[in-house]
């Protein structure tokens, strides 16, 4: 329990510091002023959300290959809370987008893969509602979480290579290229404040879900006598 | 050796199984026309917006259908219960998956290639000079749905409410079939039509990768 | 300092967001806890 507190405390203070540097430590945008900074939120969700998938994916191949449920708990867990930093970046994005070019959507290439990655992993949670049966669940969920995953880089590169040559606002502008060393080495901060952040939320909703399937047994064992 | 000849016997029973009755194809090629019939609803068809529209049209057309088509593939065994003498009859069970994959992209490209010229009368494109290259999309693009469209045929089979399952969990994976199907295929109904082989490389690296992701896990999708 | 309202707004729209997700994690837990207990005490009471 003791543990919990301490590293909670600790991801709030990494927060609260990668917070101070993206709006004291790292400079003014020449163009697009205060709102830039948006850009720490935005673009560390997006990367912490895609390092949470993968995690999932590796805790799918892991149940294939073992058929221990705690790998489908650890699969689950990582994709809600991959979700969830997802869900940020489709938050921000339109947030960011709007003072500075006064439509709340564009079809950037970033942003629509990032949606496409949202339903996919949408679709995986609503597959695992739709099986009662725990292992089958987990063998069918964890097998279309690989095709899943194997789609991602599909994804992007299908829409940045194509989608990208049609004219439209460079709103985000391209993080890596010309990105001011300073603004990159907050950038990383702030990636790593959120990468404590979902192993935080990670291991709440993992041992959430263990305690479940645990539950689980002992009912129908206690249902069946 | 024996993996060739048992797709090919089971491809032949899947062939033979469809053709006796050319359901699944006539409800596919009806479907797709009447997509196409009422996307023309929605937008004036000139003859510059049917270039441009066209093929996004047509391949939103060819997903929707196969999404719909697919929904037999494996449900069918499990009405009939054949799918144990099936894993039974074969050493390895990715011939199964074989022997789908390679009857419903011929039931695809079947129906595809029917429409093609009716939609080229409707929306005024000409397609007759590219038609080698039409063919070539068509057939890339046809295997990549086909592939994953048959796994996950095989996981929304076990699953409830199949028939919604099934499109929610192909048409987000296929967005990168999409978009690479319709710039391939838009390139070539174009005023001077070219090939775009990034577009064929990609559907070609797809195609790969799904197949060889079948060929890993095809037997867990067929577990009891 | 213009556009700091929708800085903010994309902080605070955030923080909700993950704020949210803990809370709903924490109240099924508890929730769980209870339904452990009282399956607990059901089953002592069974034997």
């Amino acid at each position: 329990m003791k543990k919990n507190v301490l590293g909670a405390i600790a991801v709030v203070l990494l927060l609260g510091a990668a917070a101070y540097a993206s709006f004291f430590i790292a400079p003014t945008d020449a163009k697009q002023g205060l709102i830039y900074r948006i850009l720490y939120l935005h673009v560390a969700s997006a990367w912490t959300g895609l390092t949470a998938f993968f995690i999932s994916f590796l805790a799918n191949l892991l149940y294939v290959w073992r058929r221990q449920l705690r790998w489908d708990a650890l699969g689950v867990s990582a994709a809600e809370v991959g979700l969830v930093f997802t869900t940020v970046v489709l938050v921000t994005g339109p947030i960011w987008a709007h003072p500075v070019w006064g439509i709340w959507w564009t079809w950037d290439a970033r942003l629509t893969s990032t949606f496409v990655l949202w339903l996919l992993y949408v679709a995986y949670l609503l597959l695992r509602t739709l099986v009662e049966e725990p292992d089958r669940r987990a063998l069918l969920s964890a097998l279309f979480g690989i095709f899943a995953f194997l789609d991602v880089p599909l994804v992007f590169g299908s829409i940045r290579w194509w989608r990208t040559q049609h004219p439209q606002p460079v709103v985000m502008g391209e993080p890596g290229s010309g990105l001011d060393p300073t603004m990159l080495r907050v950038l990383l901060f702030s990636w790593v404040a959120m990468l404590g952040l979902m192993t935080l939320l990670l291991w709440q909703r993992y041992r959430l879900e263990v305690m479940r399937g645990e539950f689980e047994i002992v009912r129908r064992e206690a249902e069946a006598s | 050796m024996s993996l060739l000849s048992n797709t090919t016997v089971l491809l032949g029973k899947e062939l033979r199984t469809e053709f006796r009755s050319r359901e699944l194809l006539t409800t596919t090629v009806v479907f797709i026309l009447i997509v196409i019939v009422l996307f023309s609803f929605t937008f004036e068809p000139t003859a510059e917006e049917s270039r441009r529209f066209g093929s996004g049209l047509l391949w939103l057309a060819f997903l929707f259908a196969a999404s719909l088509m697919l929904q037999s593939c494996f449900v069918r065994e499990q009405n009939n219960d054949t799918l144990s003498a099936l894993r039974l009859s074969v050493a390895d069970p990715f011939a199964i998956f074989l022997a789908k994959l390679a009857a419903n992209t011929l039931f695809l490209l079947l129906t595809e290639l029917l429409l093609l010229p009716i939609f080229a009368v409707m929306y005024n494109v000409p397609v007759l000079p590219v038609l080698h290259w039409l063919v070539l999309v068509f057939f890339l693009g046809s295997l990549g749905i086909s592939v994953a469209g048959t796994a996950l045929s095989a996981i929304s089979a076990q699953a409830r409410m199949r028939e919604l399952l099934l499109p929610l969990l192909l048409l987000p994976l296929l967005t990168p079939i999409l978009v690479a199907s319709t710039e391939v295929t838009a390139a070539l109904f174009d005023r001077s039509p070219y090939v775009q082989w990034k577009g064929i490389g990609f559907l070609v690296v797809f195609d790969l990768v799904f197949l060889t992701a079948l060929w890993l896990f095809g037997e867990y999708l067929l577990e009891e | 300092m213009k556009n700091l309202d929708s800085v903010f707004a994309a902080y605070m729209a955030g923080w909700a967001i993950f704020f949210v997700f803990y809370l709903t994690v924490a109240r099924r837990t508890s929730a769980l806890r209870e339904d452990i207990e009282r399956l607990k005490n059901s089953l002592n009471r069974g034997k």
